[in-house]
């Protein structure tokens, strides 16, 4: 889960392997506050596979990638 | 789950910069054996061979290439995806330091509101959601 300048960068650094997923750092940060907001909170609970499932899918990230197990 | 202990040990992280030791939290085996059913439910990791906390995400307890300043202290996160976690957890603004994994070049993005400053960058996670946690320091 890293950054990269461009996406010459990453094909670079991927080397031939099999490509993930990209998103803009703009996208990522959305997907951070949303999966992280109550980490810290004193009355967190745990997330079910379904609350995140749902983060992922109100962000656009969906397809099989981005299936939780 | 003991949700007491583990909000003891993230209230300890938030507040002092660092993760407790098991005895920092009361009767060591007690907490240890709770550590263990909290990684076990993937609400902490622990180091596998010491028990000491690995990650209490989205904060890396150990030092990482992506460095958070945030609330007047930097921090240590596991990846760039919890590096605006720090942010997001903490809900104030703060800045990014990381360096792109191909060529090395620092980077540096400051948090606010929500939003970076660079919008250039790019993310990208090589491991499908579905096998995030089979290793999760890996991914």
């Amino acid at each position: 889960m890293n950054l990269f300048r461009s996406e010459e960068h990453i094909a670079r650094w991927l080397g031939g392997r099999e490509p993930g997923a990209t998103i803009t750092v703009t996208k990522l940060s959305e997907l951070a506050f949303a999966w992280w907001d109550d980490r810290v909170a004193p009355d967190w609970t745990p997330h079910t596979r379904e609350q995140n499932q749902a983060v992922l899918d109100r962000l656009g990230l969906v397809g099989e990638f981005w299936r939780l197990g | 789950m003991d949700l007491d202990l583990r909000r003891r040990t993230y209230a300890f992280m938030v507040e002092t910069g660092r993760a407790p030791q098991a005895e920092e939290l009361g009767d060591r085996d007690e907490v240890l054996s709770g550590w263990r059913e909290l990684h076990d439910a993937h609400a902490l990791v622990l180091n596998p061979a010491t028990d000491e906390i690995r990650m209490l995400n989205p904060f890396s307890t150990v030092p990482s290439a992506f460095r958070v300043h945030a609330r007047d202290r930097w921090w240590y996160a596991n990846c760039a995806w919890d590096a605006f976690g720090v942010c997001a957890c903490l809900h104030v603004d703060g800045r990014v330091e990381a360096s792109c994994a191909d060529c090395g070049e620092p980077i540096a993005v400051e948090v606010r509101d929500g939003l970076p400053d660079d919008e250039s960058l790019l993310f990208h996670v090589l491991v499908p959601a579905s096998h995030w946690w089979d290793d999760i320091v890996f991914t």
